[in-house]
């Protein structure tokens, strides 16, 4: 069956509105009324993969100076002015984006956007903060360093990506960190926070007009853009053979097994691969019932956890299963994930399976689209990586996906002889 | 200033059934969802201190099989019809929680009674469970963080069960048989000692039917429920430290500080720290974030914690910091929380922490499941689904002369947990 067909010809209306504003800038609007909460979720093109190696890091320091105020707001004022009025606030950085999301009763939203949008606008990033805000961030870099989990992720992208910037740190290191200047992320900053990389997205109790009314008095005008080098991410070549890296780790109390394949990116094939790999992901080890946790937790009882997570990205997607066990089970659990993988090209999966896992993948769609935050944060990041309206076609297309699909898919993409491993095992 | 705006005014239909079982009901019809929790009053302060960690085994083989399904024929069950069903143990409570699209709540519901009246514990899913719950005390020991609260909580609550991780202890797990989990669900898993709260697109009526239907014939036992006989939890602040080679020093300051139970009619003390508690340690403007992170660049986590308890509770402050700061980490929490038993908030402080507080309690209320665990937790602990309203009553009522008096009876001496390299440890003692 042709998928792509499927998709065009059955409509799936988009509940919500994709507004561009006169500035360039993007508004996604859609009104939930009778929740009494306005969420707003601003979505900036500018994440770890526009830095060039040497800011590497750069962008995630930049989301915590954003809040270190403007020439007109001191450092943490935004955050008073949205915490004294019950709201929250925070942000966060991927590869492919930063956001910045706040949550607040619908009747303040007035009164606190204008302080978002002035921060992100006009950030100051003052001199003095920079250096403070540097230690935070070598804290966090710190606490990632204490957590076999991160460390070994970390390793599994690096593995992985040995060109393309979807392998560095988002966080970046201490010893590149120590080299940047204010001066350098003031040329980041306004290089990047430009109306046409960026996208708010607002939804709750406000009605369509208060929300571009108080988009366009809160995201004025933009600075003028200023250069900075960039990166030219170079296309990451498929992964031949098996990469396999052996880490030792004191005061670990059990292995990790990462394993990893690479997956096209949602530029040239609409999302339709990535979904497919979703869907296989659930069946092998994101379920109770999933094959890999019956088998290797359950029946073998090998392992002491097995996981899988397809992760979606702009350029190259990661498709990861992760085993704790014990270190001398180390190399059979490898080895019967490999077959299965084998099995899932050769033997296609049962209606009654493939129809279970469908049905997880969209009950989970309908519990995560619960809230207005929820809502703001899919439009924003399906906005930033494929196209906000593609965000609802989800559960449908999800349905569409034969047996012979995923088998199809598991042939191109989940090779059992071309993929990265990392190994990690007690001192 | 007021505080909230966003709406509170969703009803709570309270019934209780013939045989005792409390069923509340929040309907919501927003999305095409059912979110229900299934309450017990049991829980790991249930458990005999040599028996700590029998609450969770329970929950880990409870779903493992039951008189007419298997573990693999209760997965499938859920997981055909895109649900979840889930079991926990908490301190104070024992929970199964499952959420459906509304159409498929009936079928989850009658799988859930049936998991929650006759699980039959299998011995070799006894014996698969507790092999990954000792492999999970093992690791553990692999977070920092989690060996500094251990190590805080052993040292506050000596003989009491919260003084132990909900695991339980290497020695415990090890000796717990399949006899100890069916004795535990005979005693405590009965109508009068269960609560059941629902929300989501189903009449209250409805909901009521559909429980009565698989549980209205569950009969109350003869033998009254077992009357708990903790030990008395005795104040006797010390310091307890951990050297381990990590990157960053955890750093811990623990308060006994008051519970809420049923019989306490003046919590008066607990809003008041409450409201403390986010004052200190909830969001980017509190007062933690922004002395310490802010503009001392000291941490990159630095929080504050005072979790609703019905025994003696614990009001917690703490930081992750590099190594050489440790000491000034301890002394930079110490010094805030000593401020609050010499200086009142200021008007606009309290205020502010009054709005964050009641704001932040609104937004926790938006989903389903938040609805459904937020009154059946009340109803459960003795609070009454009351609570709801007289909670965010009382937080707006705490003056500056409460708070201050409830700080200077609860932060007399603190209970310190320090967790870092040998090198920062060393450098602790001399200072001290």
């Amino acid at each position: 069956m042709n998928l792509n067909q499927l998709s065009r010809s059955t409509v799936v209306p988009f509940p919500a509105k994709i507004l561009k504003l006169e500035s360039g800038l993007t508004l996604i609007h859609q009104q939930v009324p009778a929740t009494g909460v306005a969420a707003v979720d601003v979505w900036v093109k500018a994440g770890a993969i526009v830095e060039p190696d040497q800011w590497s890091g750069m962008a995630h320091f930049l989301e915590h100076m954003i809040f270190k105020g403007t020439d007109r707001l001191p450092p943490g004022s935004f955050d008073e002015v949205i915490e004294n009025r019950g709201g929250m606030t925070n942000a966060a950085t991927s590869h492919d984006y930063a956001h910045f999301f706040m949550t607040t009763a619908s009747q303040y939203l007035g009164d606190t956007l204008p302080y978002l949008g002035e921060l992100l606008l006009n950030a100051a990033i003052p001199d003095d903060e920079f250096d403070r805000e540097r230690d935070v961030v070598l804290e966090e870099i710190r606490q990632t360093y204490d957590s076999p989990d991160c460390i070994a992720f970390e390793a599994l992208a690096e593995s992985v990506y040995q060109r393309h910037p979807y392998g560095r740190p988002i966080l970046g290191t201490e010893e590149i960190l120590m080299q940047r200047s204010p001066d350098e992320m003031r040329r980041f900053h306004r290089a990047h926070y430009q109306p046409h990389n960026m996208a708010v997205v607002i939804v709750g109790d406000v009605a369509q007009d208060d929300a571009i009314k108080w988009v366009e008095r809160s995201f004025p005008a933009f600075p003028s853009p200023l250069t900075c080098p960039h990166s030219e991410p170079e296309a990451e070549p498929p992964i031949v053979g098996i990469r396999r890296q052996e880490l030792r780790l004191p005061r670990l109390e059990q292995a990790r097994l990462m394993m990893a394949w690479m997956a096209p990116g949602v530029d040239d094939d609409p999302l339709q691969n990535a979904y497919g790999l979703d869907l296989i992901s659930v069946l092998l080890a994101e379920s109770q019932s999933a094959r890999l946790v019956q088998e290797l937790r359950e029946d073998r009882q090998l392992v002491q956890a097995v996981g899988s997570s397809f992760s979606m990205q702009r350029e190259s997607s990661l498709f990861t299963i992760t085993a704790w066990l014990e270190p001398e089970n180390l190399e059979r659990v490898e080895a019967l994930i490999c077959d299965r993988l084998s099995a899932l090209m050769t033997t296609p999966v049962s209606a009654i399976e493939l129809a279970r896992s469908k049905r997880l993948l969209r009950n989970d769609y309908a519990f995560s689209t619960e809230t207005p935050g929820q809502l703001a944060g899919l439009y924003g990041y399906y906005h930033t990586v494929a196209g906000a309206e593609l965000s609802v076609t989800y559960p449908q297309r999800i349905q569409a996906f034969s047996p012979e699909d995923l088998q199809n898919l598991a042939s191109q993409y989940l090779s059992p002889y071309h993929y990265a491993a990392i190994v990690i095992k007690p001192l | 200033m007021t505080s909230s705006v966003i709406p509170q005014s969703r009803q709570t239909h309270r019934t209780v059934l013939k045989n005792g079982i409390v069923v509340l009901v929040v309907e919501n019809p927003s999305a095409d969802i059912i979110a229900a929790r299934l309450f017990i009053r049991a829980g790991s302060r249930w458990e005999l201190s040599h028996q700590a960690g029998l609450s969770h085994l329970v929950s880990a083989v409870m779903p493992k099989g039951t008189e007419r399904l298997s573990s693999l024929d209760i997965a499938e069950r859920v997981e055909s019809v895109g649900a979840s069903l889930g079991t926990d143990s908490a301190s104070d409570y024992f929970l199964l929680s499952l959420k459906t699209v509304s159409a498929d709540f009936p079928e989850i519901l009658a799988l859930a009674v049936e998991v929650l009246r006759s699980p039959t514990f299998p011995e070799e899913e006894v014996e698969l469970e507790r092999r990954l719950t000792l492999q999970a005390i093992r690791s553990q020991q692999e977070q920092p963080f989690t060996i500094a609260l251990d190590q805080l909580r052993s040292a506050m609550y000596g003989q009491h069960p919260y003084a132990f991780s909900g695991l339980g202890t290497a020695e415990t797990v090890a000796q717990l048989s399949r006899q100890d989990l069916q004795h535990y669900h005979q005693t405590y898993f009965r109508p009068d000692n269960l609560v059941i709260s629902v929300a989501g697109r189903v009449a209250p009526e409805e909901a009521v039917a559909q429980i009565e239907a698989v549980l209205g014939d569950w009969q109350v036992p003869s033998d009254p429920l077992p009357i708990l006989d903790l030990s008395p939890i005795q104040s006797d602040p010390h310091t307890v430290i951990k050297t381990q080679d990590t990157q960053q020093s955890i750093v811990m300051l623990g308060y006994l500080a008051p519970s809420v139970n049923a019989n306490a009619l003046d919590l008066s003390d607990y809003t008041a720290l409450k409201l403390l508690n986010t004052y200190l340690g909830n969001g980017l403007s509190s007062r933690l974030f922004v002395e310490l992170r802010e503009k001392r660049g000291l941490a990159y986590e630095v929080s504050a914690f005072y979790p609703t308890r019905l025994d003696a509770s614990q009001f917690v402050v703490y930081m992750g910091t590099a190594p050489e700061n440790t000491a000034i980490a301890l002394d930079g929490l110490q010094t805030e929380v000593d401020r609050l038993r010499s200086t009142r908030l200021t008007p606009e402080e309290l205020q502010s922490s009054q709005n964050k507080m009641l704001g932040q309690y609104a937004l926790g209320k938006q989903t389903n499941s938040q609805l459904a665990q937020i009154f059946g937790w009340y109803e459960t602990i003795g609070l009454g689904v009351e609570f709801d309203t007289r909670f965010q009553q009382e937080v707006a009522a705490v003056t500056s002369e409460a708070a201050q008096e409830a700080a200077n009876r609860c932060f007399v001496e603190p209970y310190i947990s320090v967790l870092g390299p040998a090198a920062a440890i060393d450098l602790l003692g001399k200072q001290e």
